[in-house]
């Protein structure tokens, strides 16, 4: 659906993207990940027609957007990292203009924008003037925006910024059930939002793409051993000696007394032995229950990290 | 493309610039009907638009200082760019947005001739021809705002620099008359000139070779008219800028002489700068 091949931006002589190369299948729900400034808006913005690549091409559904960008800017809803809003048109003035710029007509053009009103939510804010709305209606107004035309691709940047925290369990939703019959791309550093929503993640850092999978596989594929976080009670020495004796544990460290007679420790084993059994039964011989057990995957934010600062040191 | 126009001419309204613009046209050229034609009883009524055209120094940037300036500034540039609409319609469809409102309180002035015209004789040709020079005059105002507007992101930076603008425009005639007229200075001003076109060039392709050959080209052609017409160059510095003195073209309007030539010159005028705001926002795009 959307193909990119060798994208460069240069602004003058700074470096914003460098030959940066994906493609999205049609209904694939693809999540950006970047620091500030690593080009999540820069390529969105180029693959929406706002800007122009210095080299390389964009493809949508098969049409250059540089070449024929009527015809390619059909098929793309954008909502840019600031809503583009008129502040003094109401709700209902606004999505008509962008119905009207947007060249929605024939008779479900007025059932297409209650449908979408609907799934947003801001029916009820309909004749009242956008500057006075409050940033989530701001954002969701954006949102209905990007909508009006049905288009194939949805680009996101940033969506649910400046939402309250149920809001953007719905917005979250409301991308996932998009994700059926759009193709979505959304940039985010909100990581748990990439992980809850998207299908594959892109990471991108300084103008390149780092690192490309299903969230799942990214932790998986990084983690370079398993670790738990355990509470034992019991005393100190006895526990750690116990544990030290279990087969295919790689590292042991203890984090203190947090709750009287017992102690936290974090402990480390290889990624493909499951030391849970064993530390069990390790415990129980000892008489020194276990009273809490957490297994410490690698989240993204780890990941994410990992992959940023590896590239940092790798130049 | 019309939806655009559409909702500029809505956005004036919803502020005080629209007002302010019908205001103050109304004002002067109601002002100008009292003194010129009620108090005096004097039937020339094309006199009223021909000292009107002043007011536009004053009106054309409160219409046209936010018509780019402030899509860039909220970003909402990034709908419109974005759209399935090209930038010739974008920038067509806001001039014409500020035109519309132009012509709708130049309509309302037309109740002056019809008051006149209860009185007495009255020239309705000349007085047609006057309305169109000072429309096809106020729209060509209206272009060079909206280039203005273009190059900003600031609406009072827009407002003052076409004021600027305007008001050099307006004196075009007189800084002509100061401007030397002998034959060297004309050939100077001519290379000059062709200098100037190969670096536009340059700048714009980035092609060492073309735009050499650019230079050379016009070189040889302006040496090739100094020998055999060397009179090209008598006033040719005024001749070039006279392109610009909008005004002075609108006197035979003002005379009642009704001609082919302003008006052309008009349309071409408007033309240029439209295209000018076009090529603006694609290089936008670009950098």
């Amino acid at each position: 659906m959307i193909q990119v091949d060798n994208l460069t931006k240069k602004y003058g002589q700074h470096l914003a993207l460098d030959s940066v190369n994906f493609t999205v299948g049609e209904g694939e729900i693809l999540g950006f990940l970047g620091p500030n400034g690593a080009g999540k808006s820069t390529t969105m913005n180029i693959l929406t027609g706002y800007i122009s690549a210095t080299d390389g091409h964009a493809l949508i559904n098969g049409i250059d957007i540089l070449e024929q960008p009527e015809e390619a800017k059909k098929m793309i809803g954008y909502l840019p990292e600031s809503p583009p809003l008129y502040g003094d048109m109401t709700v209902d003035e606004y999505l008509d203009f962008v119905s009207d710029i947007k060249r929605v007509t024939g008779t479900d053009r007025k059932k297409n924008r209650e449908r979408i009103m609907d799934l947003v939510r801001i029916g009820d804010v309909r004749g009242r003037l956008i500057k006075n709305l409050s940033k989530g209606y701001k954002q969701r107004v954006g949102l209905a925006q990007a909508l009006i035309g049905n288009p194939k691709v949805l680009i996101m940047d940033e969506p649910t910024v400046g939402l309250d925290p149920k809001q953007i369990i719905e917005i979250r939703n409301l991308i996932k059930d998009l994700g059926k019959d759009h193709t979505v791309i959304l940039s985010s550093h909100i990581l748990p939002e990439v992980s809850a929503v998207c299908e594959r993640v892109i990471i991108i850092n300084k103008g390149r793409i780092v690192a490309s999978d299903t969230p799942e596989n990214l932790s998986r594929g990084l983690g370079d051993s398993s670790k738990l976080n355990l509470r034992i009670a019991g005393e100190e020495n006895l526990i750690l000696k116990a544990i030290q004796e279990i087969d295919g544990i790689n590292n042991l460290e203890s984090l203190g007394v947090r709750e009287p007679g017992t102690i936290d420790l974090i402990v480390e084993a290889d990624p493909d032995v499951d030391i849970r059994r064993p530390l069990f039964h390790a415990m129980s011989k000892a008489s020194c229950p276990i009273l809490m057990m957490k297994s410490l995957d690698m989240t993204l934010e780890d990941i994410f990290l990992q992959v940023t600062t590896q590239e940092e040191e790798v130049r | 493309m019309v939806a655009i126009i559409k909702k500029e001419f809505l956005t004036y309204f919803k502020s005080m610039t629209g007002y302010v613009f019908m205001a103050s046209l109304l004002f002067f050229v109601g002002l100008f009907f009292v003194t010129n034609n009620l108090l005096i009883l004097n039937p020339q009524y094309s006199g009223v638009l021909s000292s009107s055209t002043f007011v536009f120094l004053l009106i054309v940037p409160v219409l046209t200082m936010r018509l780019m300036a402030e899509e860039t500034r909220q970003k909402t540039d990034q709908l419109l760019l974005t759209s399935p609409v090209s930038l010739g319609r974008i920038v067509m469809g806001k001039y014409l947005g500020a035109v519309s409102v132009f012509l709708i309180t130049l309509a309302i002035t037309f109740i002056y001739p019809l008051i006149l015209s209860t009185m007495g004789t009255i020239f309705w040709g000349e007085i047609i021809g006057g309305y169109i020079g000072f429309f096809l005059l106020g729209s060509a105002l209206i272009a060079v705002g909206l280039f203005v507007s273009s190059l900003t992101d600031n609406q009072v930076i827009a407002a003052v620099a076409t004021f600027t603008v305007l008001l050099v425009l307006w004196l075009m005639d007189a800084i002509i008359g100061s401007l030397p007229a002998d034959q060297t200075s004309g050939l100077i001003f001519a290379l000059i000139l062709v200098a100037a076109i190969a670096f536009v060039f340059y700048s714009a392709t980035r092609n060492l070779f073309v735009s050499g050959g650019v230079l050379l080209i016009g070189i040889l052609a302006v040496a090739a008219g100094f020998i055999i017409k060397p009179s090209l160059y008598n006033g040719f510095i005024g001749r070039v800028f006279g392109w610009l003195a909008l005004h002075s073209h609108y006197q035979d309007f003002a005379m009642g002489i009704f001609s082919l030539t302003p008006i052309v010159y008009y349309i071409t005028f408007s033309t240029v700068f439209l295209y000018l705001t076009v090529r603006m926002l694609e290089k936008k795009r670009w950098s």
